[in-house]
């Protein structure tokens, strides 16, 4: 094959090559569909922020339209965020671990070191002076799922993800870690969740036997139960999650208010601008407890929608983690899918009743800068990864699904200088 | 890193494939829950929200106020200040997890006091209203409540205050802190002066605050209560209390009670107790029995001046006339028991009605009942001496004054009840064996000095309600023969007789004015039977005018310390200033 004038060929993709140079391969449409229903989540947060608003002002004293101007401050700071991931290649990002790693580290060091306050009740903030702050863990997550994935990755490279030494130990220690300083010191139970589950899932996807997993599941239960019995407020906690109606004046309050928040919205709501449960009575109403603003001003229609809207969300990265180009890419998205989903349950599950009540944002929903900001920088790194999902290894796959369904296959040929490898194998 | 071994990638689809179906699952389970909170058990969560949401509460009307006479004009004598209680409910306080430092510093800058008090009230256990203060201005509640601490709260309260001082205070009564009337006119025309609260119901926000956007919010306006004009004259009262003061420290007495009535309409024009209260300190009272109004609510035997109702009677039965004359024979044995008068009387011989009432004869009293059976003391009479004690002079029942706590006083049955009942009604001829109030036997008096009408005593001259409708008070008529006309006119030279003859300084000059009275000493019964043998109640009715009789006027001194007897020693003196008192202001008006 010669030269011809005015035609530049590419090298040809090699395994190899895209090793050494950490590509994923050929870049195509990234998953627009993702971004779409994303948008449409932090506008639904930005709708319910702003009708309850005046409400949420006039308890704490604020004006108007303060609520309002500061989400929209968090999600141009997300924006910035998302920008930053979904175009840093993954695999820099990959290389970049021990240093984010360590920041996150230092910083919740730092969230421990800072005292206590009224307005931050707990060691969680790092506060960067004024009312700039920011929740350590947030950032801590987002350096966990890229370590993590880069960790996992190797072992199955290595073929060591059964090895009990070289993959389980580190991981038990690493969840030990975490255990300590979020679950006990920053006493973030919630947060601790979404971490370990994310590690669970990871490290399941990555191909770990179910027996280790089963073990991993019964060690953190083991933690759990300890973890509630040596605090006296964890103790309470929970026997207000058993019993939320006993005592709707003290330790229950807050679940007592969200549910009648969530059940005095009816089937169809009582309508936006109309939340009673805004006006005081339900605490964190802009953030935590959105779900329940959310549920009583659009009943269980809405409620359904919404809960449907996440589960196309959590689909679209299931889908993206099913075609992911290799076992790093795929990791991240599992990785993030477990964030979005476990965070997202937990905080449901907290208004309605069927889980302890935890200090955890609805993700995209929930006023509040540092959780929107990581999230969308975690949205960034799928929708990278988007670009480079590739129909091979569902192919390969013996239930292989529909391949109509598969939207990326007809854009890969508009792509300039799309290239398959194993498109000829096909 | 490689491309992915196929191998462990389609077992990674498979693995991310079980573990989203967990999450489907799990979203389907939030889904099956939802539907049973939102729509299965709505109702039950709607009234929970209700019970939390909805405000019901009361607002209060503003109290009527209370105005009197002064000379021909009206000036207030009770008026109400709106002031606030702002109060914390600790429990909330602590929900809504509010900082009580915070709280009080603010409370102490805004209302003074000490922040620390402050702080305790909010953290006060085992209650759910902690009083940080009472009579708080507007401005400084409208300051505070600004704040919007979660769990501090203010109501609005009216507080009565008083531009006439402690005058009158004991027939007013007070509102005490719950915003009830108690005793006198506050007690028992409570409702009236209350008016209508308002009500106001609404979906609020912590705070109370009433949502905009609830729809079934119901507002009723409340509707103030009456304005009362009394029938006293405040310059009267004034006179009365001072020298009521004066009198009873000069008698070294316990207690005093006088009242100034008109006797042709029932009309109360001056009435008070000594010792006696602020109403604006009410709460700092000691002794709740300065509380009452002791004219109408303490009964007691009255004594000698009965024999003015005992003559009246016999004088409308026809069984003696003014000039008749009898054998007293200064004693009578009566079931066993001796009637005896005092040693000054003379001892046995002939009397007149008259002499009777100056000297005060008991047996002559006695004498007097005796006629109403025909000679005897018998059935018959305490029949008709009965009738006329119940039924014509209304003794035994309230009057009806607008008063809280008027008692009834007591009369005997007259049936036989085998235990010398005609010694007790000997008795009760001169005043013993039965009690009744000051203003019991100021009204049965007027009674017979107007010509027999009876006339339900009363406070409340007239009634302004809310929207500004003036009722006036017709006296109201309770009984219409209380004895012939013509014993009024009888019995008011007889009444002068006494007063010419008991050496009052200065004299009264009964060519221009008519002044009658009666004096009384009254035994005291003792606990468990018998009478005090060194302690009396000194009593006193007598009246004052010019062509007719203008005022009836009532004074009880209760355990006077005087030389001589407590009626002539203690109470006479009090009539006599009194009298004289309205005489020279100009009360009474001459004859022509």
């Amino acid at each position: 094959m010669g030269l011809q004038p005015g035609v530049r060929r590419r090298p040809a993709y090699t395994p190899e090559a895209a090793s050494r140079s950490n590509e994923l391969g050929r870049r195509h449409k990234p998953d627009y569909w993702l971004i779409a229903i994303c948008v449409v989540l932090l506008a639904v947060g930005l709708v319910i922020v702003y009708a309850i608003s005046p409400a949420l002002s006039a308890s704490a004293g604020v004006s108007n339209t303060y609520y309002v101007v500061k989400q929209l401050i968090a999600i141009s700071l997300s924006l910035v965020a998302f920008a930053i991931t979904s175009q840093v290649p993954v695999a820099q990002w990959r290389r970049a671990y021990k240093p984010l790693l360590a920041l996150a580290i230092a910083m919740t060091l730092v969230a421990i070191a800072m005292p206590v306050n009224r307005d931050y009740p707990a060691h969680r903030w790092v506060r960067l002076g004024g009312s700039l702050s920011f929740q350590s863990v947030e950032l801590l997550k987002f350096a966990l799922l890229i370590w993590l994935a880069g960790f996992l990755a190797e072992r199955i490279k290595n073929g060591e993800i059964s090895n009990v030494r070289r993959t389980l130990k580190p991981l038990l220690i690493a969840m030990a870690i975490i255990g300590l300083g979020i679950a006990k010191v920053q006493s973030d139970l919630g947060s601790t969740g979404v971490i370990v589950l994310m590690m669970v899932t990871m490290t399941f996807v990555a191909g770990m036997p179910f027996k280790r997993i089963m073990m991993i599941g019964g060690i953190i239960a083991l933690g759990l139960i300890l973890a509630i019995a040596s605090s006296g407020y964890r103790r309470e906690r929970f026997s207000t999650y058993l019993h939320p109606e006993a005592d709707c004046k003290n330790s229950g309050y807050q679940e007592c208010q969200a549910l009648i928040a969530v059940g005095t919205g009816g089937m169809i709501g009582l309508g936006l601008g109309r939340s009673v449960q805004a006006n005081g009575y339900l605490p964190e109403a802009a953030n935590d407890s959105i779900f329940a603003i959310y549920a009583e001003v659009f009943g269980f229609v809405g409620v359904v929608v919404l809960l449907g809207i996440f589960t196309a969300l959590f689909g679209r990265l299931k889908r993206i983690a099913e075609r992911a180009p290799d076992d790093f890419s795929r990791l991240i998205v599992i990785g993030v899918l477990t964030w979005l989903s476990v965070q997202t349950l937990i905080n449901i599950g907290a208004m309605i009743g069927l889980l302890p009540l935890k200090g955890i944002t609805l993700p995209f929903i929930s006023y509040g800068g540092t959780s929107v900001v990581f999230v969308a920088a975690a949205v960034g790194l799928v929708f990278q990864i988007s670009r480079y999902t590739s129909y091979s290894t569902l192919s390969n796959n013996r239930d292989t699904e529909d391949r109509s369904s598969y939207d990326n296959s007809r854009d890969r040929r508009r792509v300039r200088g799309a290239y398959h490898p194993h498109t000829g194998s096909r | 890193m490689g491309f992915p071994e196929h191998g462990t990638a389609i077992s990674a689809v498979k693995r991310v494939r079980i573990w989203y179906a967990l999450l489907v699952f799990v979203i389907g389970i939030f889904g099956v829950r939802l539907f049973y909170i939102q729509i299965i058990r709505y109702d039950h969560y709607k009234q929970a929200a209700l019970a939390d949401q909805l405000k019901q509460e009361q607002i209060p009307a503003t109290r009527g106020i209370i105005e009197a006479h002064e000379g021909d004009s009206v000036v207030p004598v009770v008026l109400n200040q709106r002031l606030y209680t702002v109060f914390a409910d600790p429990v909330d306080i602590k929900t809504y997890k509010t900082d009580p430092s915070k709280v009080a510093a603010a409370a102490a800058q805004v209302l003074g006091g000490s922040a620390s008090d402050y702080e305790k009230d909010l953290k006060l256990a085992g209650t759910r209203y902690s009083v940080l203060a009472k009579k708080v201005s507007q401005q400084q509640r409208d300051t505070l409540m600004g704040y919007r601490f979660a769990g501090l709260y203010s109501e609005e309260q009216d507080y009565r205050t008083y531009p006439q001082s402690a005058l009158a205070s004991q027939l007013l009564g007070f509102v005490n802190d719950d915003g009830v009337g108690e005793y006198g006119v506050e007690q028992d025309l409570d409702t009236q002066l209350k008016g209508t609260p308002g009500e106001l119901k609404a979906i609020t926000d912590l705070n109370g605050v009433p949502l905009a956007a609830s729809k079934n919010n119901i507002q009723k306006a409340p509707i103030a209560g009456n304005n009362l004009v009394l029938t006293l004259d405040l310059g009267m009262q004034q006179q009365l209390e001072t020298m009521l003061a004066q009198g009873t420290k000069d008698d070294k007495a316990e207690s005093a009670s006088a009242l100034i009535m008109d006797p042709n309409t029932g009309a109360i024009k001056a009435m008070a107790n000594y010792p006696t209260y602020d109403p604006s300190q009410y709460q700092n009272v000691s002794d709740p029995s300065v509380f009452e109004n002791a004219a109408v609510s303490s009964p007691i035997e009255v004594g000698s001046i009965m024999k003015t109702l005992t003559t009246s009677a016999a004088l409308d039965q026809g069984v003696i006339t003014p000039s008749t004359t009898f054998y007293d024979p200064a004693h009578w044995l009566v079931d066993g028991f001796n009637i005896t008068d005092i040693e000054e009387d003379g001892g046995p011989g002939t009397q007149s009605i008259a002499s009777l009432l100056n000297l005060s004869l008991n047996t002559g009293a006695t004498w007097e009942l005796m006629q109403m059976g025909g000679g005897q003391l018998n059935a018959k009479g305490r029949g008709i001496w009965n009738d006329y004690m119940v039924n014509h002079f209304q003794l035994g029942k309230q009057t009806g004054i607008e008063q809280g706590y008027e008692a009834t006083g007591y009369v005997p049955s007259p049936r036989d009840n085998g235990a010398g009942i005609d010694l007790t009604y000997a008795n009760t001829a001169f005043g013993q064996a039965m009690t009744a109030t000051p203003l019991q036997m100021g009204a049965a008096l007027s009674s017979v000095l107007n010509g027999g009408t009876y006339y339900q005593p009363y406070l409340v001259d007239q009634t302004i309600s809310a929207d500004g409708k003036t009722t006036d008070t017709k006296p109201k008529v309770v009984e219409s023969h209380t004895v012939a006309p013509k014993v009024g006119q009888e019995m008011i030279p007889l009444m002068q007789y006494v007063v010419d003859h008991h050496n009052i300084i200065p004299a009264f000059d009964q060519s221009k004015y008519i002044v009658g009275g009666k004096t009384g000493t009254a035994q005291i019964a003792k606990p468990g039977g018998g009478y005090y043998d060194d302690e009396f109640n000194g009593t006193y009715v007598g009246f004052v005018g010019g062509s007719k009789v203008q005022y009836v006027i009532v004074v009880f001194v209760i355990k006077p310390h005087v030389a001589g007897y407590a009626g002539a020693g203690a109470a006479q003196p009090i009539f006599a200033n009194l009298a004289h008192m309205l005489i020279n202001n100009s009360y009474v008006t001459p004859k022509p």
